[in-house]
């Protein structure tokens, strides 16, 4: 057998599509069996355009004309699959022929792939954003359980130790009358309207640098210098306790309940923690917080009561003055406070 | 939980390969194919990406509502059916797929045969 036989033995046998093709005529003067088999069909077919109509002869000329080379793909039915197949057209490096080859690959696979891993990513994709937003989800619910610091520690460690915090300030408040109010009331409509108060608290108290710790019912208690040192820890929750009365004022002036607080502060130090093994949630505890619960005992409606140690480390900005009314026994002299030289006022 | 089959057999590397194999012999089968005749490749492929994914309990999943409504417009018959449930199988098997597991696909498969073939909402 001669190496010419041997040769296009070989052109026929090979998975790739060969066709020669006179570059004036556009006549495909030459075709393996690969190629038949792809585009074969037409009986009659015998130029580049009986082949590839959707070819564009004049693109094909300037490219070979300027590079020599033209790359393209086409896309046929065979049977019921999508066949694609990348052709190849080179000018042939001969004189005296003016002449191209053409080589076609079939890349339908490829394609099959392509569009497989795009449906994946997808899916991966979608899957992944769902995970976030759960993600992002949980986070927040445990950043109303906790402070942020104490919700690092958690993710990092999975507990959070209890940690004594001083000096810091804690501000309790109630409600008087709330059993009246909630028998009165739609216990729906009770329930929207501390949402509201208490939402209206926390944007207070953000402002002053205090952070709501818990609420239980009509009990709200909340902090400054936990778990950041905070040195104007006492004046940030004075503030934001008159601020939270000026608050209601407003409110009860134009709604039909009435909500009447009692507000106790006092300074010292806490120990903060998560508490609970399966019900995680973040509380402060120490004398601390029981003088102001007790000082809250102790306020009149719409008022804020405290000791004698706290009235005097916010003096410079509030006046003190003897608790008056019935109110129970308050052992360490209470006192009253009242903001002075308020800058909302002066301006 | 169990491992799901996706994880168990290797991932989408697997995964993967199962759906190229399923196209090629939907395709060329002369029951199930025809129903295809008209799909984009591309969307082909992307179901069976999600079938086969949701089969083995990978990244997807569809509810039964979503797949009794992706069906509704197809004149499906038991035979059908039937027909695709062998090719799954004899796929799955040709990929060492242990036969219990293959049973278990089969048998959520087959739970789903009402929603496609019977289609009482048609009717």
């Amino acid at each position: 057998m001669s190496i010419e036989a041997i040769n296009e033995q070989l052109l026929r046998a090979i998975g790739v599509g060969v066709a020669l093709i006179a570059l004036d005529t556009y006549a495909v003067r030459y075709r393996n069996d690969t190629f038949n088999e792809w585009f074969g069909e037409n009986e009659g077919a015998s130029t580049v355009p009986d082949f590839f109509p959707s070819l564009d002869l004049d693109e094909l000329k300037t490219a070979i004309e300027s590079g020599g080379k033209l790359t393209t793909e086409t896309s046929f039915k065979l049977r019921r699959r999508k066949m694609t197949v990348a052709l190849e057209f080179n000018r042939a490096d001969d004189a005296s022929e003016n002449i191209a080859v053409l080589v076609c690959q079939n890349i339908t696979r490829i394609k099959e792939l392509e569009s497989m891993i795009d449906s994946y990513s997808m899916m991966v994709e979608r899957n992944t954003h769902e995970i976030k937003r759960e993600k992002e989800q949980v986070e927040k619910l445990l950043l109303n359980m906790m402070p942020r610091a104490a919700y690092e520690e958690y993710k990092t460690f999975g507990v959070v130790s209890p940690r004594l915090f001083g000096p810091v300030s804690v501000l309790a408040l109630d409600f008087t009358d709330f059993d009246a109010l909630l028998s009165e009331n739609e216990p729906g409509v009770v329930v929207s309207e501390l949402n509201d108060i208490y939402s209206a608290f926390d944007r207070i108290g953000a402002q002053f640098g205090c952070q709501r710790i818990r609420t239980n019912g009509d009990s709200y208690v909340a902090v400054s210098g936990v778990p950041d040192p905070n040195e104007g820890h006492a004046k940030a929750v004075a503030s934001s306790a008159v601020r939270f009365l000026r608050y209601l004022e407003r409110r009860n002036a134009t709604h039909p309940i009435q909500w009447n607080a009692r507000i106790g502060v006092a300074a010292g130090s806490v120990i903060g923690s998560v508490v609970g093994a399966q019900n995680y949630i973040y509380d402060v505890f120490g004398p601390t917080v029981s003088a102001a619960l007790k000082s809250r005992s102790a306020a009149q409606p719409m008022t804020l009561a405290t000791n004698q140690d706290f009235a005097r480390q916010v003096s410079d900005k509030f006046l003190a003055s003897a608790v008056t009314g019935d109110t129970k026994p308050f052992e360490n002299g209470f006192a009253l406070i009242e903001e002075i030289a308020d800058q909302d006022r002066k301006g | 939980m169990e491992k799901a089959l996706f994880d168990k057999y290797g991932g989408f590397s697997t995964v993967s390969k199962i759906v190229l194999s399923l196209y090629d012999r939907l395709l060329e089968d002369d029951d199930v194919g025809p129903f295809f005749d008209d799909v984009d490749m591309p969307r082909l492929i992307d179901h069976q990406t999600k079938f086969v994914s949701s089969l083995m309990g990978g990244p997807a999943s569809f509810t039964d509502d979503h797949i009794e409504r992706a069906h509704s417009h197809m004149d499906i018959d038991h035979l059908h059916f039937d027909k695709l449930k062998a090719i799954v199988s004899e796929t799955l098997a040709d990929f060492d797929v242990a036969e219990d597991d293959i049973k278990t696909v089969l048998s959520a498969f087959e739970d789903r045969r009402s929603l496609l073939v019977e289609k009482p909402n048609v009717n």
